[in-house]
């Protein structure tokens, strides 16, 4: 427990060394509250970009504030996954490829600590970057669309972040197959969509995949409550998330060299 | 016996890195690993310091039945790579934490050793910004930070200029009197000025395991250079106790000797024979010969 202690912090140290406690955040922010703003201003952007005949009608129906936040949802599984596996594909195969791996492998540490450290870290980066990008769009809609209850809110954010803790045990995983930061972003990313689009395409056999969670995320937003659904989708997606852990940590024991 | 090594080997899918070996290290002993590039020696050393599963073989700690002996083990690795965003002083806190070394003490400890290498000026900066010699010494005291009982050094000197290399030398040498030492080393002079013991590998396999004198004993053979007044050739050659005689200029010889007791007999005939000795030298074997004949075995 010391030891994941200090692994932690450093980590965390290092995020902020990094700028990734600057970047990640602010990408996400404007990545979230574009989806209010572009979806309030369309009609004048259409106006002003469209070379429309003079006297052209545009009229588009107001989304409700939900609606609004399902759509960011959207961007946060297309560009935000992305986003997410680029800012974590090099947490293990930098420190193993610079050697730098050693220095904490000489003393005395398990694959398991090392591995939850940059777990658990990663993932509070992420969570607390989606959560403050989200609930900034969460404001923004409020002011330019109708009120979205803060529960609502909340609830659909709990159950998108869902999404979040296995895309990180799944990144942390490849990076322990792969060596090379592209291969692993690669990889990764092929991983994601594939479940994604298995999902939409099988729907039936793949009720369980955590690529039903934003459909979960948004159903909440929609119908106001949690469906039965919803609690299967969690409970496979933390159990696929502990599986790809445990796999991670598997593979990180069978590293033949930590250097060079 | 600080250190008993059984049977260690290691295998790489087809490759045999490291044949199976057994030796021993004595506490407070400086030994020295020598070999050819690609002779196992980093490999050895990456297993003793728990940084490589072996194949095969037990490696014992006197007085640890646990199987993780890396508390008892400072490491440098051949090319120290740091967290490059961290200062040294952070990296010496953050490694003497990993290590668990008691908070209080790891304060003095952080302070000794930066003294000790003489980074104690730049303690707060990046160690980004650092020279391969300052690293080095990082290194060094990274892996002196929680006093383990054994240091590993693999090839601690070997990518330093000449200034770096003495530094580090010097510091070995201080390190030596309250601490076992490990090192691999393809510089021989740097071997034979610091170590006792050797260990010798070749193609995975330990080939030598010995102090540095037996080795030079058994393998090196003795020489005497001789230096005489008057021309000194054609007196040597009547004396059986000679095993070969060079002549480097007329005044100048080098006796190869069966037995160095004999030297006083050397020394009489010469005397008998009129010449007057102006100069008498054991020429000791130097340690790259005597490598070079157990290599050559």
């Amino acid at each position: 427990m010391r030891n994941f202690i200090i692994l932690f912090r450093k980590e965390m140290k290092e995020g902020a060394r990094s700028g990734k406690w600057v970047w990640l955040p602010i990408v996400l922010m404007v990545i979230g509250i574009s989806q209010p703003l572009t979806n309030f201003y369309m009609p004048q952007i259409l106006e002003m970009a469209g070379n429309l005949p003079e006297g052209a009608v545009i009229e588009i129906p107001m989304p409700s504030g939900e609606e609004v936040l399902i759509g960011t949802l959207s961007q946060y599984g297309t560009i935000g996954t992305l986003l997410f596996v680029l800012a974590m594909m090099n947490v293990i195969s930098h420190e193993r490829q610079t050697g730098a791996l050693a220095f904490v492998m000489m003393r005395p540490v398990s694959a398991f600590q090392y591995m939850a450290s940059k777990y658990v870290a990663q993932l509070c980066i992420l969570l607390i970057s989606l959560a403050a990008s989200y609930i900034l769009t969460w404001y923004y809609t409020n002011i330019l669309f109708d009120h979205v209850a803060w529960t609502l809110m909340l609830a659909s954010l709990a159950v998108y972040s869902l999404w979040i803790v296995f895309l990180v045990a799944v990144t942390l995983f490849v990076g322990t197959l792969l060596r090379s930061s592209g291969g692993i972003a690669g990889v990764s990313v092929v991983f994601l969509s594939v479940i994604s689009l298995l999902t939409t395409l099988l729907p039936k056999y793949m009720e369980w995949s955590p690529g039903n969670l934003r459909a979960e995320a948004s159903n909440i937003l929609l119908e106001g409550e949690w469906g039965s659904s919803a609690t299967l989708v969690s409970l496979s997606t933390l159990a696929l998330s502990v599986l790809f852990l445990g796999l991670a940590v598997y593979m990180f024991k069978k590293f033949e060299r930590f250097g060079e | 016996m600080l250190v008993t090594v059984k049977n260690l080997s290691k295998t790489y899918k087809k490759h045999i890195a490291v044949q199976p070996m057994s030796f021993s290290i004595g506490k407070g002993r400086c030994i020295a690993l020598l070999g050819p590039n690609g002779a196992g020696k980093t490999t050895t050393l990456q297993m003793l310091a728990g940084l490589l599963v072996p194949t095969t073989g037990e490696i014992e700690f006197a007085g640890n039945m646990d199987k993780d002996h890396r508390t008892q083990i400072g490491f440098l690795p051949q090319h120290p790579s740091f967290f490059n965003w961290m200062s040294a002083a952070e990296f010496l806190q953050f490694a003497g934490e990993l290590s668990h070394v008691p908070k209080k003490q790891l304060a003095r400890r952080i302070e000794e050793t930066l003294a000790f290498v003489r980074l104690e000026d730049v303690k707060n900066k990046k160690i980004g910004g650092f020279s391969g010699g300052m690293k080095q010494r990082l290194g060094l005291a990274q892996a002196l930070l929680h006093e383990p009982e054994l240091l590993i050094l693999d090839e601690p000197v070997s990518a330093l200029d000449p200034a770096g290399r003495r530094d580090i030398l010097e510091l070995m040498k201080q390190l030596k009197s309250h601490m076992t030492i490990l090192f691999s080393t393809h510089i021989l002079h740097d071997a034979e000025q610091v170590c006792e013991d050797i260990l010798m590998l070749k193609d995975g396999n330990l080939i030598w395991n010995g102090t540095l004198a037996e080795l030079k004993q058994e393998n090196g053979a003795l020489a005497i250079k001789l230096q005489t007044k008057e021309p000194i050739e054609g007196v040597l050659e009547q004396l059986d106790i000679i095993e070969e005689v060079e002549y480097v200029d007329v005044f100048t010889a080098k006796v190869l000797m069966r037995n160095l007791a004999d030297s006083n007999e050397l020394v009489q005939t010469l005397l008998q024979h009129g010449r007057t000795l102006i100069h008498f030298e054991w020429l000791q074997d130097s340690l790259e010969d005597a490598y070079m004949k157990v290599m050559g075995k």
